[in-house]
């Protein structure tokens, strides 16, 4: 396998304020999120030789093909290619594109992620392409509370632990103007709100959002005509597990290997032996609070069973020595699907330059990117650091 | 029920100059719901009767229609009444939601219950609740989005025209009548306005339910009897935009008896559900496939799985390749245990089921397999991992005009489970 490592450069970053955006259409959005990155990496839209748009739900026959991201920006003749990949249709979307700068094929790419949820009149997301009656009951908190609630009896944890991981989180997006909720809560709040699938409550579950995302990426070598401060693609790493896996006789139901073999492709090709040690922050795909203590253990910053320590410790607080959605996270910034993945680049790439305000973490050199898609099925894993 | 609130406010018998009538459920299309009061009041035929409909705050629009015939002294004598009897969507939040009222207000050119200080209107055509002439019952959207675009935005609105109109400020106002889809609802938007949610008559909604036509009328004959003299009342009906008035209170009306003495109460559900002729909606939901249907009968049906001659794995569905060593030959498809013990499971409040929790259930399945499933016939706080299962064919829920057939798990009562007992 070919190595990726410092050949591909991000130049420039955009992002569209999260949240229930009633008064913008899918089109406002992606304007928004790619004239901020233009902007931040100085160039103009004729400039980009290739785009990738990730964008998960076909609603109103937007985000169903590439065209969506043509006509929007009204870049037109282009190759453009839209993906789609569970959850981590947004991080995929960057992987791609990423290998195809890194091939020489291509000199200066956009990758955008979006998607607008809040068109539909009704609460959570749609269902699509279901099959009739084989996962009647199912819903997106039932799948991971399912987990949860294995992993919560096998390890004798109890609910305290995940309305730490939302207190954290909410925390965290309090300072973070773009973020979906930008308010704190506190753990006796999360413990006590409406059940939706036990074991989660209603701050155990990320929200459905509105919102837009987008990197600008470059050869690494004509990098810095752009800009001083790129970043760099340490690694990345793309693992695909099975949509169904509660027919798999062997699976254990606490936590997700798709995540651990991304993250380990991801970690050898950036030459990373300990990750607490030499990652400075993280940006996890915490799709429900259990998830991200999964995240935890998956990526390696502790082992399985040892999740709940990790947070109760404080140690992906943003004092901690593994700071973990310092933007909020899905809990908190929201979670537009195909949006998120490049969202978390936003905050990664912001860390690095010493762009993130109040969240800042101090002296961040190196940073990790994590989506996982569908029951656990989809993992992508990105390691992000300045030259 | 609009006739004998008609009736109430005619206690004097005098007779009045127009009668006014609002409901979106009138009973009839073409036959004048007005005109039908007035006769059964026993009212001139001379009388100025009009008919208003289409709309949540029909009664208020009425209402409005009537002060400005005073105002212009072409009528002295008016009375609103508005009145609902809206059928919900049966075995739907809506049903115990909606009530059925009705309310009628009497407008006269002399001082006695209240004065008019200010009235305003909003439309605003937002799609949120419809009946369609063919619908037998409610439709709408509840959402977040819902609620603030579309009510909140037009009452605090009208509110503030109505208060700027008025020249007076929210603190000035010391009861606010208002309709509301909910009993939150109302408390949240007064709060936006500037009003204590306490000073809030929301048409008794907790008690009557939600009331249609009738619950602006019905808000604001709380808020007359609940006002001291010379208290500003603030009332607005929201419905495709909305109506409202400014009152400053002159003798407080008499506290309403807000149901009919003597009514009798159904004696059951299924009483109830005959009586208002509910059919049950089954011309929705996915189509069943009859292509798919025959397909996957041996697996869906028969409920067979594949062993692997290999590995000796057990696995549903039915399957070309090995989930666990990837052997493509010496798969053979045998009959799946039908019992099995819960390996895990959620109860799930998001899905949309007519009882509450949904429990869903990764069965491990005796001699080898894993299934997924619905729990039925459960106590859901009995449900625990370890707790033994057995597959059951059930009827899943209703597709367009069909029928569809699946298994669920119920609980089996036996001797100790093996595992995590």
């Amino acid at each position: 396998m070919k190595d990726l490592k410092d050949k591909v450069a991000i130049i420039g970053v955009g992002c569209t304020k999260f949240g229930d955006l009633f008064e913008q259409s899918y089109e406002d959005m992606v304007v928004d999120a790619a004239y901020a990155a233009f902007a931040d990496a100085g160039i103009q839209p004729e400039q980009i030789d290739a785009a990738w748009l990730g964008s998960y739900s076909p609603y109103g026959g937007h985000g169903k093909a590439s065209v969506s991201l043509a006509d929007s920006l009204r870049l037109y003749g282009k190759p453009i290619t839209r993906v789609e990949n569970f959850c981590a249709t947004g991080t995929d979307a960057f992987r791609n594109a990423a290998m195809a700068v890194a091939s020489g094929m291509y000199d200066v790419a956009l990758v955008l992620g979006a998607e607008k949820l809040k068109n539909r009149p009704m609460r959570g997301l749609s269902q699509e392409g279901e099959h009739p009656y084989q996962t009647d009951g199912l819903t997106a908190p039932g799948i991971f509370a399912m987990a949860a609630n294995r992993y919560l009896h096998q390890f004798n944890v109890g609910r305290e632990a995940l309305a730490k991981v939302a207190v954290k989180n909410h925390a965290n997006g309090s300072k973070n103007p773009k973020a979906h909720f930008q308010m704190e809560i506190t753990e006796d709040q999360a413990l006590k709100a409406p059940i939706v699938a036990w074991p989660f409550g209603l701050y155990d579950c990320c929200p459905t959002t509105d919102g837009a995302a987008a990197a600008v990426i470059c050869r690494a070598d004509m990098a810095r005509q752009f800009r001083p401060d790129y970043v760099l693609v340490k690694g990345l790493g793309l693992s695909v597990t099975s949509g169904r896996p509660w027919y798999d006789p062997n699976f254990e139901y606490i936590g997700f290997s798709a995540t651990e073999i991304a993250s380990q492709t991801a970690y050898k090709m950036a030459h990373i032996t300990d990750p607490v040690k030499e990652i400075d922050l993280a940006e996890v795909h915490d799709c429900f609070t259990w998830t991200e203590i999964s995240n935890y253990e998956d990526l390696g910053f502790c082992k399985k069973g040892e999740g709940a320590n990790f947070v109760r410790e404080g140690r992906s607080a943003l004092g901690g020595d593994m700071p973990v959605n310092t933007s909020g996270g899905l809990k908190s910034f929201g979670h537009p699907i195909g949006a998120s993945g490049v969202r978390m680049i936003f905050e990664v790439v912001s860390q690095l330059r010493g762009q993130a305000g109040a969240r800042q973490i101090r002296n961040a050199k190196l940073g990790l990117v994590h989506n996982l898609g569908g029951p656990g099925s989809v993992a992508c894993v990105l390691v992000l650091g300045m030259s | 029920m609009a006739q004998s609130a008609a009736w109430r406010v005619m206690a004097d018998r005098r007779r009045p100059d127009r009668l006014f009538a609002a409901s979106t459920s009138p009973p009839y299309w073409q036959r004048s719901m007005a005109s039908q009061i007035a006769a059964a009041c026993d009212l001139e035929f001379t009388t100025a009767t009009a008919d208003f409909g289409g709309s949540l705050r029909s009664g208020f629009s009425a209402l409005r229609a009537g002060i400005e015939a005073i105002d212009v002294g072409a009528a002295s004598d008016v009375i609103v009444v508005a009145s609902d009897r809206r059928d919900p969507e049966p075995e739907s939040a809506d049903e115990l939601a909606f009530g059925d009222a009705a309310a009628a207000i009497r407008l006269g050119s002399q001082r006695t219950i209240a004065d008019v200080v200010a009235h305003a209107s909003r439309s605003d055509d937002f799609l949120d609740e419809w009946r369609r002439d063919s619908d037998t019952h409610v439709h709408g959207y509840s959402s977040k989005y819902t609620l603030s675009r579309g009510y909140e935005a037009n009452v605090v609105a009208l509110g503030k025209a109505l208060l700027a109109q008025a020249g007076v400020k929210a603190s000035d106002i010391a009861v606010a009548a208002l309709n509301t889809p909910d009993p939150r609802t109302a408390m949240t938007c007064a709060k936006h306005l500037g009003i204590a949610p306490e000073h809030v008559c929301d048409g008794f909604s907790a008690v009557v339910g939600i009331t249609g036509a009738a619950m602006p009328m019905l808000a604001l004959a709380q808020a007359l009897a609940a006002a001291k003299p010379d208290d500003l009342i603030l009332a607005i009906g929201y419905g495709d935009g909305a109506d409202g008035f400014i009152l400053r209170s002159v003798t407080p009306a008499a506290p309403l008896e807000i149901t009919e003495p003597g009514a009798l109460l159904y004696p059951s559900y299924s009483v109830y559900r005959k009586s208002r002729n509910f059919l049950r909606d089954d011309s929705r939901g996915p189509e069943i496939s009859n292509v798919l249907w025959k397909r996957e009968e041996r697996q869906n049906v028969r409920l067979h799985g594949t062993k692997c001659m290999e590995c000796g794995t057990m696995q549903f569905p039915l399957t070309r390749v090995c989930c666990r060593c990837r052997a493509t030959e010496g798969l053979l498809e045998a009959p799946l245990p039908r019992t099995g013990s819960v390996f895990t499971f959620t109860k799930d409040y998001l899905y949309d089921a007519p009882m509450q929790p949904t429990v869903m259930v990764v069965v491990d399945l005796d001699g080898g397999g894993r299934f997924l499933c619905q729990m039925t016939d459960c106590d859901e706080r009995e449900v625990r991992i370890g707790m033994p299962v057995e597959l059951v064919l059930r009827r899943m829920r209703e597709s367009a005009q069909n029928h569809s057939y699946y298994w669920k798990c119920r609980p089996v009562k036996q001797a100790p489970a093996k595992e995590n007992a």
